[in-house]
């Protein structure tokens, strides 16, 4: 620690802070341009000068300067603001005064300090930029007029988004930021380089001139996309209407710091296509219902049912309304079929760490992943399930100097971070390349843990050299990764799962936590394993217990039971099966199939069109209650907006079905979540704003894990399925921002075989498999291998589905 | 005592004097009066290049104490910004000014148009096309 004095007050700080942190931890607030929390001091805005006692003479930028003992500044002194406004007068010089129509207004770091510092009147003069404004994307503007070069943009889309889409360019009073070529923007628009821009040189296109800052009132919640659990701020208008989302740098574990669903996805919440009625069908048609006939309808259809009614739920709701639905389907309707995310989605979590670490949630957090010395990332796909996780893998090996260590069936962006290393694996074969590494660990002697005997026989078949030509590696690969991982002290495997991702299943789960515990992982900061599953609540409807109890169907079972009569009556709540699960034709027929269909959704989905019922309730953003993210931090939210028309929250209505079929219902959403046995230490009313991690109690056990066998007919290509950078299930399609970007169903293919098979760029091609045809674009990847091709899942016009019927790997045949 | 007659001749004496005054009294409608150049009446949007010049920063609305004014701005084939709703509820408006005062790019300005009555609760809602300045 080092103690300064900053204007006459004593302040003790740590030796590597500069003056400027050291400033704002005893509350002196130095006017800066080019500082956030998050980036590396960069000293380029000359705001933030000080005078200091022992380096008098000159000025001294506060923020790149580290503190040293006995230093005394002074932020205030007559030279310091004569200094300042010279600085202001020279960024005004150029800067276009065009605060009446630029959305920045009202929330510019310039305007203020202008303000601030009484800039009245400019005592020079010269010419204004006259930069051509990039209009050529649909998120992103880039007016170089009003850029005053701080380069916040510039670091932050290098030193955290690890893009380095923008960059200084040219020399002098020419300098710009400028892109690739000085073309259009080519990039993830993940839209970090606008929240921290200080002025408007970079603005949100779909917010563009909707509203002025300072007539939003800003929400915080925690963002209902994926598992990472981020904590983001909504802009409300007129208190009806979400229309923009908030930068805030002190905002959760992630610093504010968002990815492009979070803050380009959110047009759903106030979407003119949400359902605003019930709706009951009637001679075929759907037609605009009240309440109470909906509900009573649908609660002596259930009563009917009784042990044949069934739910699937999704895990975007709440862990109160998942509770609600539970106890209304099993305690009231009494039916044990209730399961979520198709069954295999959550299956990495549920079956495979709760059997191997006796829990089923993660050994680590994502806060471990600063922490660690070796990440060892199980798909490249992490970063586009879990970007956010992502910012965090590529601080850690950039900032940290974590070795990131990868195995993956195609390259991605994580494997261009530096040093990664990546083993390319024939897809389907991660079970197997994991189990030669325990091999490996336990052959020579790497291993913490002694391996039980079951497991050590089990891996006889996966010496490295069995073990390569399978996993399409070299054996030196596997040996040399087995090595690094056991001698890291702190290591950390990350794996995602969920409905994209069949082959992220128990057995995968089980084969990456022996490696955990072969190697001593668990229970260390840092270390252990974190499985990122795919949807906001994901650990929560774990947590919750929606998955079938003894002798329930899963949600595979109650499908083939809609087909073939043994479920009699289905509440889907906001799944939406006909597009995200596999098997389109099948999935469809099973809910055709089914005597009564429920379907409780924001939108009258291509699932809620099959339905005799359809609910309309209401998204995150309007309802209260907790959600747990994947490292089971339990975050809390709470209404932004009241709820459209006449769309109610999930708890009101299953609360009101409970009582219709004769039951009590919970009083209070407290009430509800006391009932949560792995919460049971948490306080409901006293979770804060950054949350509160569920404890997690290892009680790991080796289990031998059974590694598929992936064969795929001659000549067909290989089909993986996965997550869209852009996309989160299936409600992102209903965001314009992430639709803009991305917008249509693809396939990725290698380069040569896109040769082979004469394909160009953006070509129409069909895919046909033993389940069906589908035509989608094709986009020429350079990430993919030959013989495998990549499709995201989401797509409602051109499902994969109606190819892809739920293996880890589909053969396919591509033709134009 | 004093006189009791004193008070009205006193009276009486201006009465008179005003006899031969130039009469206060406008006989309205037939007569109108002169409104003061700096009279506060309904506004108007001023034209220039045969566009209003509002370029819908939002500022009167949100200096008008009497919440009155509905701003919706929208982006035309420029990029530009202009305002595709500007609506003022004169019945919620004080005529304080305060509008024309904050506008910074003086496309507000109130006139000498007082004649405001109407009949329905509606009609005193003035949209863009009824504010733009006649010319």
């Amino acid at each position: 620690m080092v103690t300064l004095t900053i204007d006459d007050k004593q302040v003790s700080v740590a030796k590597d802070a500069t003056i400027y942190e050291a400033a704002k931890q005893v509350g002196i607030n130095i006017p800066i341009l080019c500082h956030d929390k998050k980036l590396k001091p960069f000293g380029a805005c000359r705001m933030c000068l000080v005078e200091v006692e022992q380096m008098k003479g000159r000025l001294i930028p506060a923020c790149t300067t580290p503190v040293t003992e006995g230093m005394i500044v002074r932020s205030t002194t007559p030279a310091v603001e004569k200094a300042r406004k010279l600085v202001l007068e020279l960024l005004l010089l150029n800067h276009p005064l065009d605060c009446p129509v630029c959305d920045k207004g009202g929330d510019c770091e310039l305007q203020n300090l202008a303000y601030d510092h009484k800039v009245i009147v400019n005592r020079l003069n010269d010419e204004k930029f006259h930069h051509e404004i990039d209009y050529n994307n649909p998120l992103i503007e880039r007016d170089q007029n009003r850029c005053v070069l701080c380069g916040k943009c510039v670091r932050i889309c290098d030193e955290i988004v690890a893009r380095g889409a923008l960059t200084f360019m040219n020399r002098g009073i020419e300098t710009k930021i400028g892109t690739e070529f000085d073309g259009p923007l080519n990039c993830e628009f993940c839209g970090s380089c606008i929240s921290v821009c200080p002025v408007g040189a970079l603005l949100a296109r779909p917010f563009k001139f909707k509203s002025r800052f300072w007539a939003l009132t800003k929400k915080k919640t925690v963002c209902g996309y994926c598992g990472t659990g981020c904590n983001i701020t909504l802009g409300v208008k007129e208190n009806k209407s979400v229309v923009t989302t908030i930068y805030d740098e002190n905002q959760g574990f992630h610093n504010g710091q968002l990815c492009v669903r979070g803050r380009f996805g959110y047009q759903f919440i106030s979407s003119d296509k949400r359902l605003l009625t019930p709706l009951i069908r009637k001679d075929g048609q759907l037609v605009q219902a009240a309440w109470d006939e909906a509900l009573s309808l649908i609660a002596s259809k259930l009563k009917e049912a009784g042990s044949a009614a069934a739910a699937l739920a999704t895990p975007r709701m709440t862990n109160e309304e998942l509770s609600l639905l539970k106890l209304l389907m099993v305690k009231q309707v009494g039916t044990a079929h209730i399961d979520h995310s198709a069954g295999y989605g959550h299956a990495a979590v549920s079956e495979g760490l709760g059997k191997s670490l006796g829990v089923a949630a993660s050994s680590a957090t994502i806060l471990d992943v600063q922490k660690s010395d070796l990440i060892l990332a199980i798909k490249t796909d992490i970063y586009e399930t879990h970007p956010v996780v992502g910012f965090e893998i590529n601080m850690a090996v950039k900032n940290k100097g974590a070795k990131l260590q990868i195995i993956s069936d195609k390259r991605g962006k994580l494997s261009r971070l530096p040093g990664a290393n990546l083993l390319l694996n024939k897809p389907g074969s991660d079970v197997a390349l994991l189990n030669a590494i325990a091999k490996v660990m336990i052959d020579e002697n790497l291993a913490v843990a002694q391996p039980t005997p079951e497991l050590s026989a089990a891996l006889q078949n996966f010496t490295p050299e069995k073990a390569a030509p399978i996993c399409g590696v070299t054996a030196d690969a596997i040996v040399e990764l087995a090595r690094a991982y056991a001698a890291a002290d702190k290591a950390l495997i990350l794996f995602t799962s969920g409905l994209a991702y069949p082959g992220a299943d128990a057995q995968l789960a089980h084969a990456a936590a022996n490696l955990a515990i072969l190697g001593g992982k668990l229970g260390k900061e840092g270390s252990g394993i974190l499985a990122l599953q795919e949807k906001n609540n994901s650990q929560g409807a774990l947590d919750v217990g929606f998955i079938p109890a003894q002798g329930g169907f899963d949600a595979q079972q109650i499908l083939a039971g809609c087909s073939n009569g043994s479920v009699k009556a289905l509440f889907i709540a906001g799944e939406n099966p006909v597009v995200s699960y596999p098997g389109q034709a099948a999935v469809q027929k099973a809910l055709d199939s089914v005597d009564f269909l429920v379907v409780a959704d924001l939108f009258l989905t291509e699932t809620a069109q099959l339905a005799d019922v359809v609910l309309p309730v209401c998204s995150f953003a309007e309802k209260e209650g907790t959600f747990t993210a994947t490292d089971r931090r339990v975050q809390k939210i709470a209404p932004a907006i009241p709820a459209v028309g006449s769309s109610r929250p999930e708890f009101q209505v299953y609360g009101e079905l409970i009582q219709r079929l004769g039951g009590e219902t919970p009083a209070s959403r407290a009430e509800v979540f006391a009932t949560i046995a792995p919460y049971s230490g948490i306080n409901y009313n006293e979770i804060g704003e950054e949350g509160t991690f569920a404890p997690v109690c290892l009680k790991p056990v080796q289990v031998v894990p059974v590694a598929p066998v992936t064969t795929v007919e001659n000549g067909k290509y290989m089909l993986l399925t996965g997550a869209a950078l852009y996309h989160c299930g299936t409600l992102s399609l209903k965001g314009e921002g992430t639709m803009a970007v991305c917008g249509e169903a693809y396939v990725e293919i290698s380069r040569p075989d896109a040769v082979k098979l004469s394909i160009a760029d953006g070509d129409q091609v069909k895919l046909t498999s033993a389940a069906g045809t589908v035509a989608v674009k094709a986009i020429i990847s350079p990430r993919m291998q030959e013989g495998v091709l990549f499709a995201p899942y989401h797509f409602a016009d051109a499902p994969i589905s109606s190819v892809w019927s739920g293996a880890a790997v589909t053969g396919v045949t591509i033709a134009k | 005592m004093p006189n009791p007659f004193t008070p009205i001749m006193q009276g009486m004496k201006i009465t008179l004097g005003h006899v031969f005054k130039k009469p206060v009294t406008l006989m309205y409608p037939d007569e109108r009066p002169k409104v003061a150049e700096r009279f506060r009446g309904l506004h108007a949007l001023k034209v220039s290049h045969n566009k209003a010049k509002c370029v819908a920063c939002y500022l009167c609305p949100t200096v008008c104490p009497a919440k009155c004014i509905t701003v919706e701005a929208g982006e035309d084939a420029n990029h530009d910004k202009f305002a595709a709703k500007y609506e003022i509820d004169m019945l919620r408006c004080i005529f304080c000014g305060y509008c024309v005062e904050a506008c910074p790019v003086d496309a507000l300005k109130m006139t000498g148009e007082f004649e405001l009555a109407n009949y329905r609760r509606e009609d005193f809602i003035f949209s863009k096309e009824r504010l733009l300045e006649k010319k």
